[in-house]
């Protein structure tokens, strides 16, 4: 099974995702703006100022995800100590960081027309920093700590205590009175968002995953022809 | 409409601002990733090149990510 890991094998099929996804993105990317900005409609309190909806809360999503991937590899490196999980988590990291950043912007920037400010030390937005520190400290290690063996260990300790954030991120509305409102998409129940709204938040979110994807494989491939670089001499 | 459009009843500053920095932000990000990949790719292939025949066949018989790189490189050139 862990053969399907060894990079010569992934390395082919990389190159063929690369080319499928620019083959599609903007094509994507067109039809998921048009229904963001143009089709979709303004809400009855907020009004066109839910828009912001369509590029914070995917970035918000991504940031979160990418947070649980890392830390769910991070423990099956501990355990089965398969080096291309370090690679990913290496890989995912800047992508996390980088979602997590706009979700805090975007954040900001919707919270001038509706809660009246750019910022509040509220505690979903006080845990999305915390998210984001997390990441630089993932980032960080990697980048400042020379012997690979020890960045690896070292960052993974940080990505499995980043992981007590997460659920604290998504109840922090249910558990202290915040600015920030309840989601309104729940996985398990009824959301509360109309399916006019719903569909561009979807198209949108599917459009940033393919390009998270595209930067995935495009930064998984570095990493692999770096390790290759590495040991040139001993092939 | 066009107006309206790009007003959006006020929030025009809001909404587009949100978006742009969206964008710029993942296009830089792309252009970086994707810059770093073509440098290391360039690098890999010239210290292939640079290896003597012996060493050279020995790298790509035994490696198929050297020779994807070295095949690609060759036909960016």
């Amino acid at each position: 099974m862990f053969n399907l890991f060894n990079n010569s094998n992934i390395f082919g099929l990389i190159e063929v995702l690369i080319n499928f996804i620019n083959s599609i993105f903007f094509a994507l990317l067109l039809v998921a703006l048009s229904f963001a900005l143009i089709f979709s409609p303004p809400d009855y309190l907020q009004g066109d100022s839910v828009r912001i909806m369509y590029v914070h809360v995917p970035a918000a999503w991504i940031g979160l995800a990418s947070f649980t991937c890392i830390s769910i590899l991070s423990i099956l490196n501990f355990l089965f100590k398969i080096k291309n999980f370090s690679l990913m988590t290496k890989s995912i990291a800047p992508i996390g960081l980088v979602f997590t950043c706009i979700a805090i912007v975007t954040g900001s920037i919707w919270g001038q027309p509706t809660w009246g400010t750019f910022w509040a030390w509220d505690a979903r937005i006080t845990s999305m920093v915390i998210l984001a520190i997390f990441y630089l400290s993932f980032i960080a290690i990697h980048k400042f700590v020379s012997e690979e063996s020890k960045a690896i260990k070292i960052s993974s300790i940080v990505a499995i205590v980043g992981l007590v954030n997460v659920p604290i991120i998504k109840y922090s509305v249910e558990w202290w009175s915040t600015l920030h409102q309840p989601a309104s998409i729940k996985i398990t129940g009824t959301s509360s968002i109309h399916s006019s709204m719903l569909m561009p938040l979807l198209l949108m979110f599917f459009v940033l995953i393919l390009y998270c994807a595209l930067i995935f494989l495009m930064k998984y491939k570095t990493e692999i022809i770096r390790i290759k670089k590495k040991n040139l001499k001993r092939l | 409409m066009i107006y309206n459009f790009i007003l959006m009843n006020g929030y025009g500053i809001f909404v587009w601002s949100s978006f742009i920095i969206t964008f710029l932000v993942c296009g830089i990000f792309y252009y970086k990733t994707r810059k770093s990949l073509k440098k290391y790719e360039k690098e890999f292939a010239k210290e292939i090149e640079a290896l003597s025949i012996e060493q050279k066949k020995t790298v790509l018989e035994n490696s198929k990510v050297a020779s994807k790189v070295l095949s690609s490189f060759n036909k960016s050139i």
